[in-house]
């Protein structure tokens, strides 16, 4: 796979505090990756060194590609108008105002309203396709959905997607779980100024998740069981349930979700 | 350097300007009803005033657009995420500083006009002798103005604490400078420090009746400094 971004031993302190301490990470072409990390972790400081926009202290960073940046905290002048801060990016860029890419992004019915009056989804959309107006190979997303209600999360992950589609390399910071497990194919996690993990979710479940969680409903009542061994578990209780009589109602077996992945390796770097 | 953006970026400035009552009232309406109050004053009550009452009136108007005006929307750009967006999606980190300036410039030159035009028409007002010379004065004294004004909007972060310094900075620039009364009233130390406001340069700049080359070197100086000053500004607020 060849790489689209290659970060190497980047360090970045603030002060005498070292927010990142050795980040090494490898983004492939054409992949969506996940920065994940508990709020203060370093997914800002990590994405703005990647992205250049903020000087660090040691490392490198390779990126091979035209890049696009959304930012998680981003404003524009509160009287400019969406299509005339799209139209100034556009002719610094040398790019063309794309009519397919504002239609995708549904720009169109508040192209004409001051910034100031545009909602957080609507601003979100905005500096999403101001990011994609020199259509960059790379693109940047830092906390895309935070603030947004669920129509405009799910608008926006269908952006994503398009835009996974069309061969994009994402790099996206995050710390919603869900997002992450349904959008990207591998993740990294960020603690203690480190990676803690790379990998598909998967991996993280394969590592982490070892252990079952087991549900069982019956008319007597509800059982939950953890187990390494899921057959002779489930077996057990089959037979358990059946010596007492029981009518079995309902049986979940799941192996924990991201989040509780995700915070177990957080927790064990953060020791 | 990409020119058609960078004039597409001052037109929308230019709009962005008329469309914010900030620089509409510090650069047109204050000036001009100041000037239509206190015209109606000075000439009535000192029969000469009319012989600097265009030159007295454009030094408030320009002071007070410059100090008052531009700072706050310069604080909207390099004290907001407005900077990162810029720096993130290709635009310069200078264009905000730049194209404010350039815009709050000609409003305060289309004011100074306005002053020159309806001064001699409603209060019989003298004009300049020399009319190029003193246009050429003039944009001189806004260029200076404005640059001291950018000094307070690079150099304060947020609104409240740049109105209190653009307030403290514009007050002693009036009062100091001699188009309300005769510097030489004033007592000597005051009059020493009026002479730090490129008010009072501006003030003798444009009223002498021939060129005055003396006030040259102040306004320059006080150019160069706060344009050095912004630079530094500009620079720590980007990093």
């Amino acid at each position: 796979m060849t790489p689209a971004i290659v970060v190497e031993g980047l360090q970045k302190a603030y002060g005498k505090h070292q927010v990142l301490k050795g980040l090494n990470l490898r983004v492939n072409r054409g992949e969506t990756f996940a920065l994940l990390g508990v709020n203060g972790a370093g997914k800002t400081t990590a994405l703005t060194c990647i992205e250049g926009l903020r000087p660090y202290d040691g490392g490198r960073v390779q990126i091979q590609g035209k890049m696009g940046i959304q930012l998680q905290s981003a404003s524009l002048p509160g009287s400019i108008r969406a299509i005339e801060a799209i139209r100034l990016f556009a002719k610094w860029n040398r790019a063309p105002v794309s009519a397919p890419l504002l239609e995708a992004l549904g720009i169109g019915p508040f192209a004409r309203q001051q910034y100031s009056r545009l909602s957080t989804g609507q601003k979100r959309r905005l500096h999403l396709a101001l990011a994609l107006l020199g259509e960059p190979d790379i693109l940047f997303l830092d906390e895309p959905t935070a603030g947004l209600d669920v129509a405009g999360r799910v608008s926006l992950h269908g952006q994503i997607r398009r835009l996974q589609s069309q061969g994009k390399t994402i790099l996206l910071a995050s710390h919603d779980m869900a997002e992450v497990e349904s959008l990207c194919s591998r993740i990294a996690i960020l603690a203690g100024g480190r990676i803690a993990f790379t990998g598909t979710v998967a991996e993280l479940h394969a590592r982490v998740g070892r252990q079952y969680n087991i549900t069982l409903k019956t008319d007597q009542g509800t059982e939950r069981v953890a187990s390494e061994n899921i057959g002779e578990t489930l077996l057990a209780l089959l037979t358990h349930c059946r010596e007492r009589g029981a009518t079995i109602l309902d049986i979940q077996v799941d192996r924990g979700s991201l989040e509780q992945h995700f915070m177990k390796i957080a927790g064990e770097e953060c020791k | 350097m990409n020119l058609r953006a960078f004039f597409y970026g001052l037109l929308l400035q230019w709009k962005l300007d008329i469309r914010s009552k900030t620089l509409l009232i510090t650069c047109y309406l204050v000036p001009l009803l100041f000037f239509a109050l206190m015209g109606g004053i000075f000439t009535a009550v000192l029969p000469d005033a009319g012989d600097t009452l265009i030159q007295s009136m454009t030094v408030f108007g320009v002071t007070m657009g410059a100090l008052i005006g531009l700072p706050p929307s310069l604080v909207e750009i390099y004290g907001s995420d407005i900077k990162k967006v810029y720096k993130a999606n290709g635009v310069p980190e200078f264009l905000g500083l730049a194209l404010t300036n350039i815009s709050a410039f000609l409003h305060l030159f289309i004011m100074s006009c306005i002053l020159y035009i309806a001064a001699p028409a409603l209060f019989g007002a003298q004009l300049p002798p020399k009319p190029g010379l003193y246009f050429a004065c003039l944009a001189l004294f806004i260029a200076v103005s404005l640059s001291v004004a950018s000094v307070i909007g690079l150099g304060v972060k947020d609104q409240a604490k740049t109105s209190m310094f653009s307030i403290l900075v514009f007050l002693p620039s009036i009062m100091l400078s001699g188009i309300l009364f005769p510097a030489a009233l004033l007592p000597e130390p005051l009059a020493w420090a009026g002479l730090a406001f490129p008010a009072t340069w501006g003030y003798r700049l444009l009223a002498a009746p021939s060129f005055q080359p003396e006030t040259l070197p102040p306004l320059l100086l006080i150019f160069l400094g706060s344009g050095a000053l912004s630079f530094l500004l500009l620079k720590r607020t980007l990093d």
